[in-house]
Parts: C-alpha cells; sequence; structure tokens
C-alpha cells in the first residue's frame, strides 16, 4: 500500500470550555496536519519495486506518473538489444488504469472517446482517443473490453475529474484500479517463446490486441498482445501480491533465452522508435495546458486518427467534423538526424527560422541516428529542415544545426507485431 | 407523424405560461402545434386553485407585472376571455404605525407622498427617473432575441444600441449605467434616502424571488431589469378570475390558431434520430414526431432527462452544471370570513400590493436565515387582497388573500414538515401586526413551500426567475452560452421556458422570442 492511501492520524477531539473566561488552546491547531494527495510529497513505489530494485546495478531511478522506477537497471545499450534481439521485462504498473463498469458503459465510453466501439469485442484492446468540446486532445490510450459491460481504460495521465463529469446521466461505474494492478510489459521477437516457456498454452494464437485469462505458475494473470514497441511483445496485468512471483517466475523461465529486465529509458526509446507519443511529454492535455496554443487536436498528433464519422455524438465530434476538412496547422513527426553519437537536440529549423520544438529525443540504434518526435508547423514539414542539437565534448559544449529529414515509416516496425500466430523462435 | 390523425410542424413541451405562448406564436404563425402538458391543467405556475371550496386565489404568481402590450393584442387574449379586475395595481409599504407609504404614480399621490416623507420625496422623484432611464436603455433589448456571442457585428449592434446610446446620451447616463451594474441596492438607498420603510420596499421589489439579500453585489441592476420587464407591459395587472384566467386566454388562442393543447400528455424523453431531436415519445408510449421540438422547462431536465446524456458533449452538459435551481420564495393563500382591517390604510388602498418589508436591515436579516437554512423570524412579505377588486374570487363579504414570503430557504433541516405550521405562524404574526385580529378572520389556508411549488406547479425547484436573474446569467448567457439564443447543441430542439432570455416573470417573452426564432429558421429545417 502506497503512503497516501494509508489512514490519517487519528485525532482525539479537545475538550474545549466554551464558559471559562481562561484563553485555552487546541493543541491540535499546533499538530501536524496529514496533506492530502495531491499535494503530499510522498515516493510512491510500485508493486514490482522489490524485484527491480533488486535487479539494479546503476541505483538510476526516474519518476513516472508520481511512482518510482528504474530508469536503467544495467546498461541502456544491453537493455536495448534485449528488447530488440531476444525480450526485455519491463515494470509499466504506474500507467494510470480506470476500471469502467455498469449498464451504461458503452454508452459511456462511446461518447468519451472519438472512435466507434461498437465492434469492440470482449478480450480485446483498441487506442482511442478523447477531446474536450473543441476538439482539444485530453488524452489517448488502451481501451480493453474486460467483460459484456466492463471495461478498463490505461492512460499515461489521470483523467478522473473529466471522466466523472462526463459520466453524469449514465449509469457507470469508474474507479481507478492503478494502486491494485500491476503492469508487466514483456516485449521483444521471443516475447511469446518466454510465455510459453513460462507455462502459457498456446499463446502463439493470441491475436494482435487481443488478451486472454491464463494460468502461470497458479496465479491468474490477464495476458493482452499489446505494447508501443513496435515489436511482438504482451502485456501481463496481475494483483499487486502476486506480481513479484509474476516478475521472478518469468526472469527465471526466459533469462535462458535472452530475457533481461529493463527500465524507463527503454520504453522511451522503444516508443520512440515505434512512433508512440506520449501524453505529457509530447503532446500536453487540453486541460494541462496553460496556454491554449499548447493544446492540440488529434489531426495534429496521428495521421490518421480514428475519428467516428456519421449520427454518433462524442465529446469534441462537432468541432472535429469541421476540423477534418481543413489541413492541420501543425504536426507532430519523427525526425531523423544522421549523427554517429547522441547528440541532445532542441528546435527544429526550416533555414533560419525555427518552425518546431522537439518534444522527445534519442539516438536509435536500429536507424544509426538521433530521432526525435518534434511539432513542426505544417508548411514547413514539406521543405528541408534543420535540427539544434548540442555536441558534448568533456566540458565543453558546441551547437551545430544537422539536416534533419521526416520518417515517413516507424523506425522500428517489425512484421511481427501483427503475425498470428505469433512466432515462438527468433 | 400522425397523432389522432394530425401531423405537427412543431411540439411544445411544458403548458406554462412561456409554453403556451410559444405554442400561440407558432400557431398564428401557421405551423400545426401539438402542446403537451404533464399536468391535468395548463398554466404552469400562473393558475388559480381553490383554497377552500368557494374560496380561490392564483395558486402562486398572482400579478401580472411585464406581460407584453403587442402579445396581448397579437393573441388577442381579450376576445379569449382575458379581463382585467384592476389595472396599474398600486404598491404600499405597510407601517406598523399606520403611515403607510403608497409609492406615487401620479402628480396628486406624489403630493400626498411629499407630505408624508418631505425630505425624500425628491430624492425619490430623481431615484424612479434615474431607474426609468436606464430601464429604457435595457427594456429594448428584453423584447428580442440575444445576438449570438460568436458574431462580432450583431455584438457591436448590440452594444451600439445599449451602452453607447448610454454614451451618447451624455457622460452622467454612462457613469450612472457603468455603476449601477456591480451596485448594492442596499449601498444606493443608503446613501439616498432617510425612511427605512422606503428604503425596504423599493430593495424588496429589486431583490424578490432571487436569494440575495440587499447588500449584494448586482441587485441595483436587478431593480432596473425589473423596471424594464415592467416597461414591456402596461403596470401591475389583476385579471379577473385570477392568473389561471389569464392561463386559460392563452390556451383558448392557441386552440383558436388551430394548435392541439394537451393535458396529461407527459413527455417521457425526446427522440433523437442522427443527432437531430425529431418528436417525444408520451407516457404510455406514444411517439408523436415533429421537426421542431420547444422545451419550456427546465433546460437541465430537458437536457439530462429528456435528451439524455448520450445524445449531448459533456461540455454542454457542464454548462448546465450552475443550473439546479432552488427558489426562495413560499407562496401563502388565505380564506378569509371579512375584510382584514389594514390600521391606517385608506379603503380604496386595500386592493393593492401591500408590502411588509420595514426596513433594509429585516430584509438583510431574513436573507441571512434564509441562506442559513433558516425560516425568518419576522418574514417580509408581498400581501394582495385580489378579492376587493375581484369579489367572485370568495363567497360575498368573504375574502382572499394572497401572500408571496420572500426569503424561504429552499430546503430545511429535518424536512419541511416540521416548519410548515412554524412559517404560516410567523406570517400570521407579522401580518397581525398590520392588520390586527387577521387570526380570528382565516377559515382556510394553504402554504406552498419552494419544494411545494415544484411539486404541485412543475416549476423546477420551485424558483421563480428559473436562475438567477444576472447580468451574466442574461442575454445570450442565459441558461448557458451554448444555448444562449433559444437553441442547444441539439439541432431541432429549442428553450422556450423561463430558463432562456429573458428570464423568469409573467412575461410570455422567452416563449414568444424561442417561437419567433423557430419560425425564422423555418426555411433552413
Amino acid at each position: 500500500m502506497t503512503p497516501d492511501t494509508a489512514p490519517p492520524n487519528e485525532r482525539t477531539d479537545v475538550e474545549i470550555d466554551l464558559g471559562s473566561e481562561q484563553a485555552t488552546v487546541d493543541p491540535a491547531l499546533f499538530e501536524e496536519a496529514p496533506a492530502e494527495p495531491p499535494f503530499a510529497r510522498t515516493v510512491h513505489t510500485t508493486p514490482l519495486h522489490i524485484v527491480t530494485s533488486a535487479e539494479s546495478r546503476t541505483n538510476r531511478w526516474t519518476d513516472w506518473n508520481g511512482y518510482t522506477v528504474p530508469d536503467v537497471l544495467t546498461d541502456l545499450g544491453d537493455e536495448y538489444r534485449a528488447l530488440r534481439g531476444a525480450a526485455a521485462l519491463a515494470d509499466h504498473s504506474p500507467l494510470v488504469k480506470y476500471r469502467i463498469f455498469g449498464r451504461d458503459a458503452l454508452d459511456y465510453l462511446q461518447r468519451l472517446v472519438t472512435r466507434d466501439l461498437s465492434a469492440l469485442e470482449v478480450d480485446t484492446a483498441v487506442h482511442v482517443v478523447f477531446c474536450e468540446g473543441s476538439g482539444l486532445v485530453l488524452g489517448d490510450g488502451l481501451l480493453f473490453r474486460l467483460g459484456e459491460e466492463e471495461y478498463r481504460l490505461v492512460t499515461e495521465e489521470t483523467h478522473l475529474a473529466w471522466m466523472m463529469d462526463s459520466a453524469e446521466g449514465f449509469r457507470v461505474g469508474i474507479a481507478d484500479v492503478g494502486a491494485t494492478l500491476a503492469l508487466l510489459s514483456l516485449q521483444g521477437p521471443l516475447s511469446a517463446l518466454c510465455l510459453h516457456e513460462a507455462g502459457v498454452a498456446n499463446i502463439d494464437g493470441l491475436a494482435p490486441f487481443a488478451a486472454r485469462w491464463a494460468d502461470i505458475a497458479r496465479m491468474p494473470v490477464y495476458v493482452s498482445r499489446t505494447g508501443a514497441s513496435g515489436d511482438l511483445g504482451y502485456e501481463l496485468w496481475t494483483d499487486a501480491e502476486d506480481a513479484p512471483h509474476l516478475w521472478r517466475h518469468l526472469m527465471e523461465k526466459g533469462a535462458p533465452h535472452g530475457l533481461r529486465a529493463t527500465g524507463f529509458a527503454l520504453r522511451e526509446l522503444a516508443r520512440l522508435e515505434a512512433g508512440f507519443p506520449r501524453a505529457g511529454r509530447d503532446y500536453l492535455s487540453v486541460l494541462t495546458a496553460v496556454a491554449s496554443i499548447d493544446a492540440s487536436t488529434p489531426f495534429e498528433l496521428w495521421r490518421s486518427p480514428s475519428i467516428a464519422t456519421g449520427k454518433m455524438v462524442f465529446n469534441g465530434g462537432r468541432a472535429l467534423r469541421s476540423l477534418a476538412s481543413v489541413p492541420p496547422r501543425r504536426r507532430l513527426v519523427v525526425l531523423a538526424a544522421d549523427a554517429l553519437e547522441p547528440v541532445s537536440l532542441s528546435s527544429v529549423l526550416s533555414g533560419t527560422r525555427q518552425v518546431g520544438t522537439v518534444t522527445t529525443y534519442g539516438f536509435s540504434p536500429a536507424l544509426g541516428a538521433n530521432i526525435a518526435f518534434a511539432m513542426v508547423e505544417d508548411e514547413a514539414a514539406e521543405g528541408e529542415l534543420a535540427l539544434t542539437a548540442t555536441l558534448r565534448e568533456g566540458l565543453g559544449a558546441r551547437e551545430v544545426v544537422l539536416r534533419a529529414r521526416i520518417l515517413r515509416e516507424p523506425a522500428w516496425n517489425s512484421a511481427r507485431r501483427l503475425v498470428l500466430p505469433a512466432p515462438l523462435k527468433s | 407523424m400522425k397523432w389522432g390523425g394530425v401531423q405537427y410542424d412543431a411540439i411544445v413541451i411544458g403548458g406554462g405560461h412561456n409554453g403556451l405562448a410559444a405554442a400561440a406564436r407558432l400557431a398564428s404563425g401557421g405551423a400545426r402545434v401539438l402542446l403537451a402538458e404533464a399536468g391535468p391543467c395548463v398554466g404552469g405556475a400562473a393558475v388559480t386553485s381553490e383554497i377552500t371550496p368557494g374560496y380561490s386565489a392564483s395558486a402562486v404568481a398572482h400579478l401580472l407585472e411585464g406581460f407584453p402590450r403587442r402579445i396581448e393584442r397579437k393573441l388577442k387574449l381579450h376576445k379569449h376571455g382575458l379581463r382585467y379586475a384592476a389595472r396599474d395595481v398600486a404598491t404600499v409599504a405597510l407601517d406598523r404605525d399606520g403611515h403607510h407609504i403608497l409609492l406615487p404614480r401620479t402628480r396628486k399621490e406624489f403630493a400626498g407622498f411629499r407630505d408624508l416623507l418631505p425630505k425624500d420625496a425628491d430624492v425619490y422623484r430623481e431615484y424612479v427617473a434615474r431607474r426609468r432611464a436606464l430601464a429604457e436603455f435595457v427594456a429594448p433589448l428584453l423584447g428580442e432575441r440575444p445576438p449570438a456571442l460568436n458574431d462580432p457585428d450583431a455584438l457591436k449592434r448590440f452594444l451600439r444600441r445599449s451602452v453607447w446610446r448610454a454614451a451618447l446620451k451624455g457622460g452622467s447616463t454612462m457613469q450612472s449605467l457603468l455603476r449601477v451594474l456591480p451596485e448594492a441596492i442596499g449601498d444606493r438607498l443608503d446613501a439616498e434616502f432617510e425612511s427605512p420603510l422606503l428604503k425596504g420596499a423599493l430593495a424588496f421589489d429589486a431583490t424578490l424571488g432571487g436569494a440575495e439579500g440587499p447588500y449584494a453585489p448586482g441587485t441595483s441592476f436587478r431593480a432596473i431589469l425589473r423596471e424594464a420587464m415592467r416597461m414591456q407591459g402596461q403596470g401591475a395587472m389583476l385579471p379577473v378570475g385570477g392568473m389561471g384566467a389569464f392561463s386559460d386566454a392563452l390556451a383558448a388562442s392557441v386552440a383558436a390558431a388551430g394548435g392541439d393543447v394537451r393535458v396529461n400528455a407527459r413527455v417521457m424523453r425526446i427522440l433523437v434520430e442522427e443527432g437531430k431531436a425529431v418528436g417525444v415519445e408520451l407516457s404510455g408510449g406514444i411517439e408523436v414526431r415533429a421537426a421542431r421540438v420547444l422545451s419550456a422547462i427546465a433546460p437541465r431536465t430537458t437536457m439530462l432527462d429528456l435528451v439524455g446524456a448520450r445524445h449531448v458533449e459533456t461540455d454542454d452538459l457542464r454548462e448546465l452544471r450552475h443550473l439546479v435551481p432552488r427558489g426562495t420564495t413560499a407562496k401563502i393563500n388565505l380564506a378569509l370570513d371579512r375584510l382584514p382591517e389594514f390600521s391606517g390604510l385608506a379603503p380604496e388602498l386595500h386592493g393593492a400590493r401591500l408590502l411588509i418589508a420595514p426596513s433594509l436591515a429585516d430584509l438583510d436579516e431574513a436573507a441571512n436565515a434564509a441562506r442559513s437554512g433558516a425560516l425568518p423570524f419576522e418574514p417580509v412579505m408581498e400581501v394582495l387582497l385580489p378579492s376587493v377588486t375581484d369579489p367572485l374570487l370568495a363567497p360575498e363579504g368573504q375574502h382572499v388573500m394572497s401572500i408571496i414570503v420572500h426569503h424561504v430557504p429552499h430546503a430545511m433541516a429535518g424536512g419541511w414538515d416540521a416548519h410548515r405550521e412554524a412559517l404560516m405562524q410567523r406570517v400570521v404574526r407579522m401580518l397581525g401586526n398590520y392588520a390586527p385580529g387577521i387570526e380570528d378572520m382565516m377559515i382556510a389556508g394553504e402554504i406552498l413551500t419552494p419544494p411545494d411549488i415544484e411539486e404541485k406547479y412543475g416549476l423546477a425547484g420551485g424558483d421563480w426567475h428559473q436562475g438567477d436573474i444576472r447580468l451574466d446569467r442574461l442575454f445570450a448567457f442565459r441558461p448557458a452560452p451554448a444555448y444562449g439564443r433559444c437553441e442547444t447543441p441539439l439541432p431541432g430542439l429549442w428553450l422556450c421556458g423561463a430558463g432562456s432570455h429573458p428570464g423568469g416573470g409573467i412575461t410570455g417573452l422567452p416563449g414568444w422570442l424561442a417561437a419567433d426564432a423557430v419560425l425564422s429558421d423555418g426555411g433552413s429545417a
């Protein structure tokens, strides 16, 4: 249990005699009041902290959604080779998870997200985007249909206030299950093999974006073929109590095949190579953007966002229908800049004019180039682009301008991601 | 679709006077209209009810103050049976010692007023003239559909006609307009007048129906608005047979123009197909279709309960979140076995609006009590004896008294049942200060708390105004920006109740303006 869910200190009320002329001081005034979340400064750890901290050889930690997670456990290069050549296991529990249930759950979600969910079958998942009335993006995430009237929405940031506001008039329940549901991400070409070795029968028969319950070492685990690595991969959803045991069991069975524990830095690199923008990093939710210019429409963020057309009413629908016909003012693109070593990138230039800003960057070993997510003005995106980079040598720093090109295809997009049956060999 | 073989162009939900006005306007404009009223009779809060057999009174609203002359003429309400028992009903501020103040309407009355209040008389004349001058800027804006918020040209024209006209009239007018917008009526009155009774009466009229006390910012503007609203009509009018007769005349004019008025026809939901309102489903599962649906009931209820959240975006519903109406006015109707004697009141003034609001402090106290959920110790109220001018309301020689009690909490701790009697006692005790022996004249009485008004007469929350009358809740902001011009985010659905501009009171204007908008929109749908 995380510290913020612990019960506050019990306070016994002190009797104060109102008739007394003597001044009395209520001692409770001087007691330290337990701060309430979200203002409390507490360190959250995930249910998997006990196993990830045992794996850490670098003591490099980072903050993800308020949780302490390993940034790099051993070496980013080694972890990357495991991900692209064998399999990588990571703790993704800090993702925000909502359970949405009740008679009107489908109707509620239909209005909440931009895509049409009527074809979503039980035990499958889709990528969803949700907007507010002006058509600006609040967030995106993965929506699982767990049962006839039960769904799970997994997002990068919290959206509870908006979801509660939207729930008015629907018979629907919304629960934040983030603290009780652990999430293990198993990605890489041998991930199916690792699960097979761990005792999941017929894992190769699980279709992309499908999910099912499995029994792994007598622990019930919900296995879904999802993940943002651009390769074959699975996500394992389990109780917080079972999670460390599941991790150890997977490591034990997978290590002979090259499975490695990995950290947050690799996740960022993998999603950059695979081309998945992250809320709060590559775009700002319209409710967090201080200036409205920082908020984005779905057309700016995704090449072909799934937006239901026709009769269905959904949040932002009216605005998006009119936005669909005009070209977006800017676009989130992946840029590649050729340089032999990792550099830090900041702004996008067209000639000498700044036409965009880099939001995430990293060195992609697959391309042998620096790649970056950047928000670029639409008109400039067709022309010659350059990136300003800072090269560090010893203590010195040097500003250089690198030629950049837009990647039309993700840096890593393996066919394995979508084949059925999933390969059990590399 | 047809119902009983008739095909309708428009359906009006709710047979309050605004719904009736909308239906009458639509019918006279050539549309085939169905008006569906859930209750057994039309009128909403403008109805006459029997206190006890033989004694009738206007159940809730009891005077016609701002019903526009042009609507009355256009609908030929006189032909449909509307008669007035009294026109331009006088207002008297009652004094415990018998020095009642008649708010003057004529030169002669003003002379009497000056004799009574030599110091305040000239100030009063100035005050009324200024209030009237400012109201003249607002009045035309109340009688028309507000401009679209996203149309800069329309806004410019709108401002030119109100604020800029004031600017052209000279610095002092502009100054007083700018000053009056945020001002509290209590502060203004304290600065100008001496007589506590006069101040109490003027502030009572400015705050009636709202939850704010006289020292709340913005109440000064409400006095202007009320004056502007009065300008739409021709002073306070008392219909023969009570307000129910007025509603019946409206219903008759709907019928005469070919519209259908159906009572006991509760609308269960508004049918939505392909993102448009296409009709309504009545209780019993009957579906009636029409290209346009107008709702005269509360905007929030319309969107949330009749349309349903799944057909409206979250933002559009969030805008209506503040609209949980909470009435702050109770109504008491009494049957009396003889005419009560108000000590010191001239006999011809027994038919006037009698205000019991002794001072600003009393008003403020009552407002504070109501806000903290308690009954005011000394209730402030508006008393009317309609049977003085309309003798048929009661048996010969006997009378009915209609009392609006201001600043009554919407919810009482422990429920209203435990407090109804206490409120009645306090009102009667207060009345007894002015009309001694009134408690012995009472034959029967009924008390309508805000929740009672909601339950019996369908007025959401029992709120007379259906949402605060404030500058930020008027014009295209009423009830909320997305619903401003009688339209809703759902094509085909319009709002025509007091929740829309220009708001509450028996004016018929929200219904009339919405119907005008629907008719002028005719070609596009």
